[in-house]
């Protein structure tokens, strides 16, 4: 039975953590120089502190060292996380997810056994994984609802060497975590094989070059890979299944729904700034908090907040069950794409009418509230954009089937 | 009804379309882009616009201004603003202070501060009201909290009044040469009845600039921070009478054209600028960027929000031309402010329209894009926020 009534693990680490934000992170990022939106360097000296609460290995599972937490728990702890900080949390959130793909199910145990010991002892051991190129267009748009197969043109390609080993050549634009990532799986083609396959590469692998984004329009660290004859030995290729697997996180709709956990938790903070504002603020003769107008927008604040956490929860319960699914329990469609689009546009509503509790100082780039809007915008527009995600319900909706499709459709 | 422009309307719109264009819009992102508060301003748009008439627009012919009517003003606000609204808004403030000095100031005050003001292309004009700890008090006095408010102390010593206190936003102040300035000269008394204007030149003694306060948008503007330390102003610089601040910025309804009207209809008008902006840009975007080997324009949804963007432009055009209308018919109306209100939603509404349209390009979004979302946001605290709204509807009241 979905239950909303947390196990004493989850209090303990959604406490931990909301404690840990309140008395590391918050200090460190709420300093003026700090909440620059241009400015997405990461404070070094906390981010040891938050792996070694377990966030790097957060969904790994307990057999192979790792806090094997479900996909609620890594809501709640992306949330709380985002509510300090938005990048610590997508960096920590991204390697947490990889983890539990690539050790847990897409590597063979050689491929394991030469990785994850090096990734469970280093604190600053991030993965990722590079799906991207310049020009890589996943948006449904003008094909919805019709027949024509939305493959992703991958230019990388993985060439056999004489002695065995992969050579890679290419470039991955928009890596999430590159310039943090000790380890990569890299979506190329491989000669004589259909498709794509993902192949391990390290971050010190000869003829990789790895440059880091200064400005992204995204949370996290951000950068573009450079392969030029890029050497990786042989049996560092992903077996078939690791492309579904990391695909399916992203494009299935019924994943964790990590990314609206994190919206969430940058709206929330800025919610709880302007809840704290309101009662210390005096205008009018009194509170702010006294005044209905003030009142009314926060109540609404609220509303949306509840709500789109309701729907987080729903769909990280969800992907922790799909017999639920299977057994008609919920309905025939990607919720984890429903709960993104309904946090993105009513969490940048939610930060706005924070910031407008604090006036002029809302717009302020010395003060927290304008990153907040900046963040939640950067959250509604990221990817393909709450419209496209749309079209991608509604093919779910309509039991769309494209024929010819090499992604799974969105309620699979 | 008749909604065609004058020969001279539209002569100043075409001035201000091809200044917008050659001038304003090339240095638009440069300018925003620049890290250091205190360095987006840029002396040379303003001397260019000043020699075109953009700085004394308002200012009436007799005294060596253009004398425009408020409908001129609109247009050429819009058209700057389609460029860069900040930019647009460094030039229209001086018109609104302007329009103060014309029917606040004595004929003794015109003579002088409006000559030096009308021949120097970087003599720029500011007004200081908000302080650190009165913001929404000074748009919306309680009236039974004398202590609420703007606590800026004036008080007389023989032909001077001696200024101390704090002001905090003010725009213009780090490149102003002469301000008015809102002060207590009875604490005693509610806002409305112990505040008196001061003409304030910026090297006054005891008066200096503070910080430059660092925006999310409307980066080229500045707003700043002044600082009154025994400042001397003399009594002949008080505007209109003692204690008669807040009815001279029009605020009592008897002068209906004064400051604080045209500020209404010019929030509207250059947030109509952005809008309109905004709606050339999607358009032209949509019907070159392609997805699935279409031009985006091909797509339902595309369409429907640029419907959206166009129908609210539009209509915000309507509201301010009529209101810009009303004001030189000198009909006597609360639509400006009704106006500057839906102005914020337009603008907001319409920038994150066009953000839709345009998308992130993967992890990057286009910094035009960017810009006019962060430059709409800064109307809510200005035009929108509940302070606003409830502001107008009071006037409705009345």
């Amino acid at each position: 039975m979905y239950n909303l009534q947390l196990s004493p693990e989850q209090l303990e680490f959604r406490d931990t953590l909301r404690d840990f934000v309140e008395r590391e992170i918050k200090p460190v990022m709420l300093k003026a120089d700090r909440i620059d939106v241009r400015d997405r360097s990461l404070p070094m000296e906390l981010l040891d502190q938050v792996s070694q609460l377990g966030m790097r290995t957060l969904a790994l599972s307990e057999d192979r060292g790792g806090v094997g937490a479900d996909a609620l728990t890594c809501c709640i702890v992306t949330e709380e996380l985002a509510a300090g900080d938005a990048d610590i949390a997508a960096l920590f959130s991204e390697t947490s997810r990889l983890g539990h793909v690539l050790f847990d199910q897409a590597m063979t145990d050689a491929q394991r056994d030469r990785f994850l010991p090096a990734f469970l002892e280093n604190d600053g051991f991030h993965l990722a994984v590079a799906d991207r190129e310049t020009g890589t267009d996943t948006r449904l748009g003008v094909n919805y609802s019709r027949p024509v197969a939305i493959a992703r043109d991958v230019k990388t390609t993985a060439a056999k060497a004489s002695d065995g080993a992969w050579l890679l050549n290419g470039n991955k634009d928009c890596v999430a975590n590159a310039p943090f990532a000790r380890l990569f799986a890299v979506e190329a083609k491989v000669a004589g094989a259909p498709g794509t396959r993902f192949v391990l590469v390290p971050a010190d692998a000869a003829g990789l070059t790895v440059r880091a984004h200064e400005r992204p329009w995204t949370h996290g660290p951000c950068g573009d890979l450079v392969l030029k004859d890029c050497r990786v030995p042989a049996d560092h290729l992903l077996d078939e299944k690791a492309g579904d697997l990391l695909a399916k996180a992203d494009m299935s709709g019924r994943g964790n729904p990590l990314f609206p956990a994190l919206n969430l938790g940058i709206a929330r903070a800025a919610y709880e700034a302007a809840v704290d504002y309101a009662q210390i603020r005096i205008q009018g003769g009194r509170p702010l908090a006294e005044h209905q107008a003030i009142a009314t927008k926060l109540a609404d604040t609220a509303i949306r907040i509840e709500v789109a956490r309701a729907a987080i929860w729903q769909a990280a319960w969800a992907s922790d069950h799909p017999e639920a699914y299977a057994d008609r329990s919920l309905p025939d469609l990607p919720l984890q794409t429903i709960a993104q689009v309904f946090t993105g546009e009513a969490m940048l509503e939610a930060a706005k009418h924070a910031a407008e509790v604090f006036g002029a100082m809302g717009v302020m780039r010395d003060m927290p509230l304008q990153k907040y809007v900046h963040d939640t915008r950067v959250c509604l527009h990221t990817g393909n954009g709450a419209g496209d995600a749309k079209l991608r319900i509604a093919e779910a909706i309509f039991r769309y089937r494209r024929p010819s499709d090499t992604m799974p459709r969105a309620a699979e | 009804m008749d909604f065609s422009l004058s020969n001279e309307q539209r002569h100043w719109q075409e001035t201000a379309r091809k200044f917008a264009d050659e001038e304003i819009r090339p240095i638009s992102l440069e300018r925003d882009a620049i890290e250091t508060a205190r360095e987006t301003w840029d002396w040379d748009i303003i001397k260019k616009g000043s020699k075109l008439g953009f700085r004394t627009l308002a200012v009436p012919k007799e005294w060596g201004g253009h004398g425009t009517d408020f409908v001129t003003q609109a247009l050429v606000m819009t058209e700057l603003a389609k460029a860069d609204s900040a930019i647009s808004k460094a030039f229209s403030q001086n018109w609104k202070w302007s329009h103060l000095i014309s029917k606040s100031c004595t004929e003794e005050q015109k003579q002088r501060f409006l000559p030096p003001f009308v021949a120097d292309d970087t003599f720029v004009l500011g007004k200081g009201i908000t302080e650190p700890g009165a913001g929404s008090d000074n748009r919306l006095p309680p009236d039974d909290d004398p202590k609420a408010g703007l606590k800026l102390k004036a008080e007389r010593k023989g032909d001077e009044w001696i200024l101390n206190g704090e002001k905090a936003f003010i725009a213009n102040a780090p490149v102003g040469k002469l301000f008015f300035i809102d002060a207590r000269t009875d604490a005693t008394v509610p806002l409305r009845q112990g505040t008196t204007m001061f003409l304030v030149p910026h090297d006054t003694p005891g008066f200096r600039i503070g910080k430059v306060f660092n925006k999310s948008g409307w980066r080229f503007y500045q707003n700043g921070e002044m600082i009154f330390e025994n400042a001397r102003v003399p009594h002949a610089n008080v505007v209109g009478e003692v204690g008669g601040a807040v009815r001279k910025a029009g605020g009592q309804g008897g002068d209906t054209t004064g400051g604080d009207i045209f500020g209404d209809l010019e929030l509207a008008a250059n947030g109509l600028g952005i809008c309109a902006d905004a709606c050339e840009t999607a358009m032209r975007y949509a019907k070159s960027a392609k997805q699935g080997g279409q031009v985006l324009f091909a797509q339902q949804n595309v369409q429907l929000q640029i419907n959206k963007m166009f129908m609210l432009t539009e209509t915000l055009r309507s509201f301010v031309m009529r209101v810009a209308w009303e004001h030189d018919k000198k009909i006597h109306s609360f639509n400006a402010g009704l106006a500057m209100n839906y102005s914020t939603y337009v603008v907001q509404e319409v920038t994150e329209l066009y953000m839709n349209v345009r998308g992130a390009d993967g992890c990057r979004m286009d910094h035009h894009t960017d810009k006019l979302c962060r430059d709409a946001i800064i109307w809510t605290h200005l035009a929108g926020d509940t302070v606003q709204q409830m502001k107008v509807a009071r006037r409705l009241a009345r």
